[in-house]
């Protein structure tokens, strides 16, 4: 007895199970269409031996007859149309044996027939059929390759999936027993929080981290940290005010406290503020240099808030734009008492207006604006208030005049 | 009439030769090469927007195709003289003057009550999320108007020839006339862009190709045969297994497992392209009979999602019968309205995360001139296919078109549509599209060879011919899901067959 039918007597009368040529060829490892022999001699040889002990499906290609009752309705409809082409139809054709003899009635011409599956019982479902190529697909073994194309192109597989995730898996689990310092200080967030951790150091260390996040963000982390700060027991509340990324940073830090309590001291270096433009250090540079030589607009300018010239189209703060030399000449002394100079001096000043047409337009204009140049004294008053922000900037201009001309260094720490 | 008798000596009904196992798989065949050129008429980009109106669309095909239209309706009515009045271009619909026979270029709007209506929608707070399933919009009671619209106004058209024609909203044509005093406008006679100019066969592809083929005639017979199969509507259901077998065995067939030896190397493996036009999986079902399933499905892989709102055998099931055809054969896949695409004309192509078996025949990323092994292309599709222009939809242009009238000459439409020079005419009024501004890609600029359309009812094809001598082979590709027939277009000869399965 060969093998195969060894095979298909164990699979299909033994395990009672349903076999078609895929089935056969992928277990055997025969061509596809050895298999479908294979098939056929089988079930020849099981129905000699005991007729109806196997059951086979058939699989027909060829045409069938043109006025066949069943396929009438399919096959006049070209005819209607003089238009269309006569377009031939072949039946691809999967029939039980049972039905084999009726089928084949119908059919005029059959190019191929041959086996395409054996079972211990007559198949009711031909989708049973259907389910046998699951089988084939979870086997490890493949059909062998009837056709092949020597132009097939596949993407490169660049590693597999498995591996990736084994490996981040990996890197995830290991990110905890990392020591925080290496985590924390790219993260002004964890910062913040461990700040809030220790609630003893709280209100000293707090202004340290909060001037640092990055300015997206600033709103919501500040926020959250401020609220924390003062309210400890509202903490996980207001973290979660913050943006999702900073509450999942968040929680390797308050695994290990100890660690960050040590870190504390660590962030304060980082205060100066990373932000700056090229444009706006140049600028302060520019200024810092001009106003080394000509004292009295040093101390009340390098106080300020850097902010660009741009021309924007609102008043611009009048201490800005003073700084020309030319128009600095042009200064009226009036000196008091008190050895105090003061005075009023020319400058441009920029006044937005609307014109006939309903246009915003920004023009320069000159005006004179009262200055004094005494460290003592209170800031100088504008005397044209044109606008709120001149306003603010008399305000922080007292800041900066009370604190006078300090280090270098204090320069910069003002501006975070 | 064949009985068993008579074809038992056709080779395989019979006991394997002893010597074949040791022999196995020595003469595997070899499948014939595919020559093919996507076209990305219809890729929209990756950050469009959709805060565009859609009038610069009628805009931008108006402006493509009228001067084609007025070009073929001066030849046709230069000289036309009608009561003593000779009939006078209008640049304008609102140029037309009363009583003067004149005639005049513009878009086609069909005013119809049953035509869903974005005004209505909004005015009755109604917002709908999904394209609209009306049946039909033409009414019996004849309330329907056609009118003629560009960028000046509009005027209502009438007269008896308008019955002759195919009309959608959204054609150019061209009428000639006069206005009545009913201010509407009587059409004596009505012309169509018809057939834009075609491409010589291998226009796009190298060369040697091109030269070699005008050596030879336009078509070839001597050739070795080539066929694509097109196929539409496999419909791969979660729940239903009503056509499983048959789709079993189409793969088997285009695998060229099925069947014997012979019929496998003259004819099976001679489909160098399986297209399938649209709508892979089956309709979702609202109420998804989980529990129904045959026992034997059920055992597929489960994800951490939750597996009662959402099936995953359709893509499974599809992305294996893909799977297993594409080692061998190439694959172009457009998405249909029922496929994981955008919903809104033109889809853009099924994303390859669909398919984690599939996706590895998909284009590499750095060959990106070359389509891939698997193309998942827009819906609609152009490219070009040994040589031939192949025009391609998974149907809703068609379906659309269809609802405007009684009883749809579907071949004809098609064929209205190619002389329209529009492959989606309604779009945007009854068609959901995206609100084009650059460009108009329905516009057809160059005549396809091959013209088809999936997702029909029942396979039916013609070959139309243009005023320049093009020749174009329309096809309704019907749904296998419903018809189990799969089409197939000889690449020399142009000519069809069909293959019809059944299994009982």
């Amino acid at each position: 007895m060969d093998t195969y039918l060894k095979h298909l007597s164990e699979t299909v009368l033994a395990e009672d199970k349903v076999v078609d040529y895929l089935l056969l060829s992928q277990a055997l490892q025969v061509p596809v269409n050895t298999a479908k022999q294979m098939l056929y001699e089988f079930h020849r040889t099981q129905n000699v031996k005991r007729p109806g002990s196997v059951h086979a499906t058939y699989l027909i290609y060829g045409v069938k007859h043109n006025n066949n009752s069943q396929n009438g309705t399919d096959e006049e409809m070209p005819d209607a149309d003089s238009v269309t082409d006569a377009v031939p139809v072949y039946h691809l054709h999967l029939v039980a044996e049972e039905k084999l003899g009726d089928v084949l009635a119908e059919y005029e011409e059959v190019t191929t027939i041959h086996v395409y599956s054996v079972a211990p019982h007559p198949i009711k479902d031909m989708a049973l059929l259907a389910d046998l190529a699951h089988e084939v697909r979870s086997s490890d073994k493949k059909v062998p390759p009837n056709i092949v194309n020597p132009n097939v192109r596949t993407r490169e597989r660049r590693g597999s999936g498995l591996k990736a995730t084994n490996a981040s898996v990996a890197t995830v689990k290991q990110q905890p027993k990392v020591d925080s310092k290496i985590k924390e200080e790219p993260e002004p967030a964890e910062e913040a929080k461990s700040a809030v951790k220790t609630e003893k150091t709280a209100k000293t260390t707090s202004s340290a981290p909060a001037k640092k996040p990055a300015p997206a963000k600033s709103a919501g982390i500040m926020a959250a940290f401020s609220k924390a700060a003062s309210l400890p027991k509202k903490e996980p509340k207001s973290s979660k005010s913050a943006s999702p990324a900073v509450t999942e940073t968040n929680t390797p830090a308050l695994s290990d406290e100890d660690d960050d309590e040590e870190e504390m001291p660590q962030p304060k270096p980082r205060v100066k503020p990373g932000f700056k433009t090229k444009k706006q250090r140049e600028e302060d540079l520019r200024r810092m240099m001009e106003e080394d030589d000509e004292e009295e607009a040093s101390t009340s300018e390098g106080a300020e808030t850097p902010e660009e010239p741009e021309p924007e189209p609102e008043p611009m703060e009048v201490e800005e734009e003073a700084p020309e030399p030319v128009q600095e000449e042009k200064e009226v002394v009036e000196t008091t008492g008190n050895g105090r100079r003061r005075g009023k001096r020319r400058i441009m000043r920029k006044k937005q207006i609307m014109d006939e047409q309903g246009y915003l337009v920004t023009i320069q204009e000159p005006g004179w604006e009262s200055f004094s140049e005494d460290e003592d004294l209170p800031p100088p008053k504008v005397v044209k208030t044109t606008s709120s922000a001149s306003s603010t900037q008399a305000s922080k201009v007292k800041k900066g005049a009370a604190k006078g001309q300090g280090s270098i260094m204090s320069f910069f720490s003002k501006k975070a | 009439m064949v009985k068993l008798e008579d074809i038992a000596d056709l080779g395989l009904l019979q006991a394997p030769l002893k010597a074949d196992p040791t022999t196995k798989a020595a003469t595997a065949l070899e499948r014939v090469p595919s020559n093919y050129k996507s076209l990305d008429t219809f890729a929209l980009p990756k950050d469009r927007q959709y805060q565009q109106q859609f009038a610069d669309i009628y805009f931008l095909r108006l402006t493509k195709i009228k001067p084609a239209v007025e070009q073929i309706a001066y030849e046709a009515w230069e000289d036309t003289v009608l009561g003593g009045d000779n009939a006078k271009k209008v640049e304008r619909v609102l140029d037309v003057r009363q009583g003067e026979l004149c005639w005049v270029a513009g878009t086609v709007y069909m005013d119809m009550p049953l035509k869903p209506s974005i005004l209505e929608d909004v005015s009755k707070d109604r917002w709908i999320s999904a394209p609209t399933s009306v049946d039909h919009y033409y009414s019996e009671d004849g309330r329907d108007q056609i009118m003629l619209e560009d960028d000046s106004g509009r005027i209502r058209l009438v007269g008896e020839p308008l019955k002759n024609y195919f009309l959608v909203t959204g054609c150019i044509i061209a009428v000639m006339g006069t206005e009545n005093a009913n201010g509407e406008f009587e059409v004596i006679d009505l012309k169509f862009a018809d057939l834009p100019p075609q491409p010589p066969r291998w226009a796009l592809s190298d060369k040697d190709k091109k030269t070699k083929s005008e050596d030879l005639s336009m078509i070839d017979i001597s050739a070795p045969s080539k066929r694509i199969a097109i196929v539409s509507g496999l419909g791969f259901s979660g729940s239903s297994t009503a056509y499983s077998a048959e789709l079993k065995v189409l793969k088997e067939y285009l695998a060229a497992q099925a069947l014997d030896a012979k019929t496998q190397s003259s004819e099976q493996s001679k489909i160098s392209r399986l297209i399938i036009a649209g709508n892979s999986i089956a309709e979702a079902t609202s109420s998804d009979p989980h529990s129904n399933n045959p026992s034997t499905k059920t055992h597929t892989k489960k994800y951490g999602y939750d597996a009662s709102s959402y099936n995953p055998l359709p893509s499974q099931l599809l992305d294996s019968f893909l799977s297993e055809l594409l080692p061998s054969l190439p694959i172009t896949l457009l998405p249909g309205p029922n496929d994981p695409a955008n919903s809104s004309y033109p889809q853009q192509p099924i994303h390859s995360a669909m398919f984690p078996e599939s996706r590895y025949y998909g284009p590499t990323p750095s060959l990106p001139d070359e389509p891939g092994w698997l193309d998942a292309t827009t819906n609609p599709f152009e490219s070009e296919i040994e040589g031939w222009r192949v025009l391609g939809t998974s149907g809703q242009n068609l379906d659309d078109i269809c609802k405007y009238m009684d009883n749809p000459d579907r071949l004809g439409l098609m064929e209205a549509m190619c002389r329209w020079r529009c492959s989606a005419p309604t779009a945007p009024d009854t068609l959901w599209s995206y609100p084009f501004q650059d460009d108009e890609p329905f516009v057809m600029k160059e005549c396809p060879h091959l013209y088809f359309v999936g997702s029909q009812p029942k396979f039916d094809s013609k070959v139309i011919e243009g005023p320049d001598g093009q020749m174009v082979r329309l096809i309704l590709v019907p749904k296998f899901s419903e018809t189990r027939e799969v089409v197939l277009v000889d690449t020399e000869t142009m000519e069809l067959s069909v293959v019809r399965l059944s299994a009982e």
